[in-house]
Formats: structure tokens, sequence, C-alpha cells
């Protein structure tokens, strides 16, 4: 084994480029997680089926649980030496791949004049993750932004427009409050906002409400963190003072939005796009999708999954596995994934495509949130990213919890990560 | 009587506050989603919910792997585990209680700090994506063999003595005298064995790719999309349906369970 990959790491300096390039990986693995319900795993295997029908490749799909479960089983396969050639996991999870020392970026398996043109095919937005030290490390596949769902039947109810969601912060708050509705005994029937507060989610929104007054929470090189900036104080005392009449105080966690806004509980939940096919499927009252807002105007954060190529994979590997990236990020399977998953297509040209230009024409929601995209910046993505994610959190739960004035609580989280972030710079 | 009866009742609270996750679990998944946390009488029921989990995922290949898994598991522990703690109770060798203490040790690491060791050994021996490779970190057991230690301790020398006066040889001895006195243990420890197993997430999710090889809780795993909030009536469908063989077996089997641990001093 050693001694073959040995010999084709050596082949390149040995013989012209032409020739390794002529020899094809006819096997490949990747993992892939799911994060959205449906019949997905199917629907891949489908496009595996096709792309072997087409160009004679196997591609074996490995459902590999949640974003978190697949970075663990990618990671540990790769030290093991039997890892996938490529896979999917967080589009913010770059600088700690990188770390890890296991990625290979497209420049360096080799980009030609297609494939460059195919790199700059995608939206910005979706790149805003993918980019360090000049290359290229990834590309998006199932991609999403924060977006606002509301009842509009709530709306209609609170007597505001349900076809004019607020634009502003004081427009948000003003909503809020006024769609906070209590029975008799002064209990709160009905919350008018919940945003995801809960550790792996709480930094995505923040990094929204970051975007909203103009602020980036890192540096492209995932080294530095702004988290003490004056901006990004601004952006924690709003989302604190949402509480507690327009949202409940302390805590809400991302997996119970969804129900709650589902049952009434709250009028307005600020999520991902990957929600909409459910909430579509189940919500029976008309909801509607907005961007959310922003201090002057909407802002908000791109998130989701991106493909990452493997550094232990042959030359042959890593060109096919690029080869099946370029083919399943093609605008007719961009197209198809977007339509079943309702994450948002990934390239422009997937949205005039007949397929996704029938279904929003049906659907008109399930552009919105595209709509977006260029008013979105990219996730929290650092070195030791799960560190800081859980310092962001920390910080940010104890002011939401009321332990902490947001000045103070983010000087601390801003000197914790500093101290983790030291060895990077 | 007075204590009899406040006894009574804080059991069937005991009782009440244990039993009422799988209570919440059936209601959610007899009735439609809306319904999940409106407790109302008046719900109308449905068999939707275990449809949609059925569908979900081949289930039945699921409950086949994980069957062979936690049979294979069971069988192994017991034929690797009894031999040794035999040993480790009555035989008589240099640095028993040095070994004994390294086996013990196993007990103070945590499996998961093994992820990455345990999967680069099992892909030297090519049994990644296999059920044998599931198994294999777990087939010798420090808690067996601990356990039968004990319990063999206890079984009389002079059983022991009378079998080897008529003529039994090491095996026979362990075969007739030491396994039917251990009997309590063995079913208290299949108990925890299995339930462990048939519970572990982790190692067989890092460890499998295929549908072949993966047990339900890997299956399981699909309700937890994380993107759009948790549908709890499907998620107890689901639940209900997997976790069912195990509880009907401990119900089938409740009396001699409750014996065994009682016996074997495991609570």
């Amino acid at each position: 084994m050693l001694g073959r990959r040995a010999l084709l790491g050596a082949l390149p300096v040995l013989a012209a480029p032409a020739i390794v390039r002529a020899q094809t990986a006819q096997s490949l693995t990747f993992y892939y997680p799911i994060a959205v319900g449906g019949p997905l795993q199917a629907v891949m295997d489908g496009y595996c089926a096709d792309y072997k029908k087409e160009t004679g490749v196997t591609v074996n799909p490995v459902y590999a649980g949640n974003y978190g479960d697949a970075l663990t089983k990618a990671q540990t396969a790769i030290k093991a030496g039997q890892g996938p050639h490529f896979a999917v996991l967080l589009a913010a999870e770059m600088h700690s791949l990188q770390d890890a020392d296991i990625l290979v970026s497209l420049d360096e398996i080799g980009l030609d004049a297609d494939g460059k043109k195919w790199v700059d095919s995608f939206y910005p937005a979706f790149m805003a993750n993918s980019h360090v030290g000049g290359k290229t490390w990834s590309v998006p596949f199932q991609r999403s932004t924060l977006i606002a769902y509301y009842n509009k039947q709530a709306f209609s109810e609170a007597g505001l427009d349900p076809e004019a969601f607020p634009k502003d912060w004081a427009g948000m708050s003003k909503a809020a409050q006024t769609l906070t509705k209590q029975d008799g005994s002064g209990r709160v029937t009905r919350w008018g906002i919940k945003i995801a507060g809960d550790l792996g989610n709480a930094q995505w929104t923040f990094g929204a409400l970051a975007n909203q007054v103009g602020q980036k929470l890192m540096n492209e090189a995932g080294t530095e963190t702004y988290f003490d900036a004056p901006k990004t104080v601004e952006a924690l005392t709003y989302w604190r003072d949402l509480a507690p009449r327009g949202t409940p105080p302390g805590i809400s966690a991302w997996p119970v939005l969804s129900p709650d806004f589902l049952e009434g509980n709250t009028a307005i939940i600020w999520h991902t796009t990957g929600n909409l096919t459910n909430l579509r499927g189940k919500a029976k009252f008309p909801f509607g999708v907005a961007g959310v807002p922003g201090k002057d105007s909407p802002h908000t954060v791109v998130g989701g999954g991106n493909l990452y190529f493997f550094k232990h994979a042959s030359a042959a590997e890593r060109t096919a596995s690029l080869r099946f990236a370029q083919w399943i990020s093609a605008p007719e399977r961009a197209a198809d994934w977007s339509i079943k998953t309702g994450y948002i297509a990934s390239s422009p040209a997937a949205y005039d495509t007949p397929a996704l230009k029938q279904y929003v024409a049906g659907f008109p929601a399930a552009a919105v949130a595209r709509d977006f995209l260029p008013v979105a910046t990219g996730e929290l993505s650092t070195f030791e990213n799960q560190r800081i994610q859980k310092v962001l959190t920390d910080q940010i739960q104890a002011v939401l919890n009321g332990q902490k004035e947001p000045g103070p609580a983010l000087a601390d989280a801003q000197r914790e990560s500093t101290r983790v972030l030291r060895q990077f710079l | 009587m007075k204590t009899n009866w406040v006894l009574t009742a804080a059991s069937w609270l005991l009782g009440f506050l244990w039993v009422m996750p799988l209570l919440y679990a059936l209601w959610a998944a007899i009735h439609p989603s809306e319904y999940a946390t409106h407790l109302s009488l008046l719900a109308p029921w449905t068999g939707h919910n275990f449809a949609v989990a059925w569908a979900a995922a081949p289930f039945p290949r699921y409950l086949l792997n994980t069957f062979i898994l936690v049979t294979l598991v069971l069988v192994a522990q017991f034929v690797l585990c009894t031999p040794a703690a035999y040993a480790f109770a009555r035989m008589r060798f240099p640095g028993r209680e040095v070994v004994f203490a390294i086996v013990l040790l196993q007990l103070m690491v945590m499996p998961d700090v093994l992820l990455v060791a345990n999967y680069t050994s099992l892909a030297h021996l090519g049994l990644v994506d296999s059920i044998l490779g599931i198994a294999l970190p777990y087939l010798g057991s420090a808690f067996g063999i601990f356990l039968l230690r004990q319990t063999f301790r206890q079984v009389p020398q002079e059983l022991d003595d009378a079998a080897r006066l008529e003529g039994s040889g090491l095996l026979a001895i362990i075969w007739r005298v030491y396994v039917p006195l251990a009997r309590p243990t063995y079913v208290a420890y299949g108990l925890v064995s299995v339930s462990y197993h048939w519970n572990n997430f982790l190692w067989p999710l890092i460890v499998t790719n295929s549908v072949s090889t993966r047990p339900l809780t890997v299956g399981l795993s699909v309700f937890a999309s994380t993107d759009q909030g948790v549908d709890w009536s499907v998620i107890s469908a689901a639940t209900l349906m997997t976790s069912a063989p195990l509880l009907l077996a401990f119900l089938l089997f409740q009396r001699q369970f409750v014996q065994s641990f009682m016996r074997a001093g495991i609570r």
C-alpha cells in the first residue's frame, strides 16, 4: 500500500502530468451529514447511481449523522488512514480542518480554465468561508442563510401589515412587543419573537446581529476575533433588550423554535432557510418569509455545509473527486437538491433552470433567502472553531440570563479567545 | 403499617417519574404532531407517525444488525470473562494481583478516548464497516471479569474440591460448579451488557459506513434533523419501535431479572 502510494506521489515528478491525469480513480467514498428531514439518503444514492451511469465511476455516499458526527467520523477515519476522499462538512470548520492538516486546496488539485470558471460560478457569499492564504479550500454544497419566518395571521391580529416585515431594529423591537400577547392573568400566550441562544447556534445568530451593525466577528485568516468591538457590544445589547417584552427572558433553544412557531407560541423566529420545506409542509396558518432586519437595513449570515477534499487521497483520486464535485454542483443537480431540502442552490445558474424557476414561481418564499445573499456575511470561523464558539456562547448566555452586562461579558470573551488563538498568529 | 403505606406511595411516585418519558413518547407517537405538547383527551389517534418513521430508514435490517451485535458481544463476553474470572478467583500464580489491577484499570478508561486508536487497529485488521468490528473493542470486558470473579470467590471451596475428587477436569469444574452457581450474575451482567450495546451510538456510527452493518441507534439519528427542529411525534414513534424489543424482553423476564439483580448485588 505504502509503496504504491509513494509511487503515485512520485509520478508527477517522474512522468508528464498528463499521464497521471489519464489514470482515473474508479471508486470514491465521501461522507455527508443530513440536518433536515426527508428521505435524503435515497436522493443522494440516486445522484451517485446516475453518476456511475454517466461516467462509470463508482461514488459511495456515506451518511455520517449530523454535522458534528460527520466531522468526528471523517477525522477519526482519516487519522487511521481509511478516510473518505472528500466530505460535506460545515463551512465554518475550514480553519480547524486546516489546522488538523488533512485538507488539500482546490488550487493544489489543479484547476483548469473550466475549473476556475466553476469556482467563480457560485454565489460570492457562499465562498466567504472558503478562502485563506490566497487559496480556495472548499466549495458550497448545501448552504443556507438566517431568515425570518413570521406568522401572517398573528401580524393581522396584532394590527400589523402582514406584507411588510420590519426592515430595521427599531421596527423589529416594536413589532415583537406588539405581537406578544398575554391572557387575563398576565401569562404570555404568544411571544413576539424567538432567537436561538443555545450552544452551537448562538454564535450563528449573533454573527447575523453583528453584521446588522456592520461588524465582522473575525478576520479571514481565522486568527483574530472582534468580540469586544463597540459595535459587537451594541449588537448583543440589542438582542438582550428584546426581552422581556418581545422575547422570553433567558435562552431559547434552536430545536424548539420551529415547533414553537408551528404551535403559535411565537409569531416570529429567526431560523435557517433549510427549514423552509419543513415549515411549508406543516404550518396550519399562512406564514411569510423575510430577510432578518438590521440596524438600518436587512443583513444576515450564511451557514451550512461545503465540500472539502482530503490530502491523503492520491492525485488521481483527488482529480476524480473534484470532477464529481463539479458534476454534483452543476445547476440541474443544485436546483434539484435545493427543491428537495430547502437549502439555497449554490449558484445563480441553478435559479435559471426550468425546474427551479417553476418551483419559485409556485412558491415565491423559496427565492427570498437568495435575494438577501448580497447582504450576508460569512459565519464565525476561526482556528479551534468549537472552542471559540463555546467561549462566545457562554458570554452571550450570561448576558441573556441577566448575569452580566454586554460590555464586560464580551471583553471576557475576547480575552479568552485571544489566549486560545495566540498560537496561530 | 404506616411506614409501609408511605413506602408504597413513594415507590409509586418514583415509578411514575421513571415511566413518564415512556408515557409521553407513547402519547406523542399515537397522535398527530400538533398535539405533541397539548395533552387533550379529544386528540385524534393516528398511526401516521409510525409509518413515517418506518419509511425513513431500513429498520428491519438495522434491527437484525443490532440483534447480531448484542448477541455476538454477549456470547463472547461470557466465553472470555468466565475463565479469566476463575483464574483471578481461584488459581494461584505469580503476579496475579498485578495482572488483576491492570484489568481493572480498563474500567477507568472512557471508551471515547480510544476512538482513534481502536479505529486504527480495526483498519489494520480490515474490519472497518463490519459488525465484528463494532463488537471487537468490547469483547473482553473488565467489568465482566471483575463481577464474575467476585461471584466465583463466594463459591465454597469444598464444592470445588469435591468435584476435583470425583475426577472432574478444570473446564468441567468451571462448567458444572461455578457457572450454575453464578447464574444470577450472568443474567444481571447480560442485561447490563445488552442494554449498553443496544444503546451505543458514537462508536458504531464512526466505524460503520453501510446499511448492512449499522445498528438501530445510528438509524434513529436520521430523525435528529437539527436544521429544522425536532418532530417529537415521529421521533417518539421511532424510539418506541427501536426500544420495543428490549422493553418486551424485560417485561417477560421481569421476575428473573429482578431476582438476579438482588442476588448479584448490582443495583
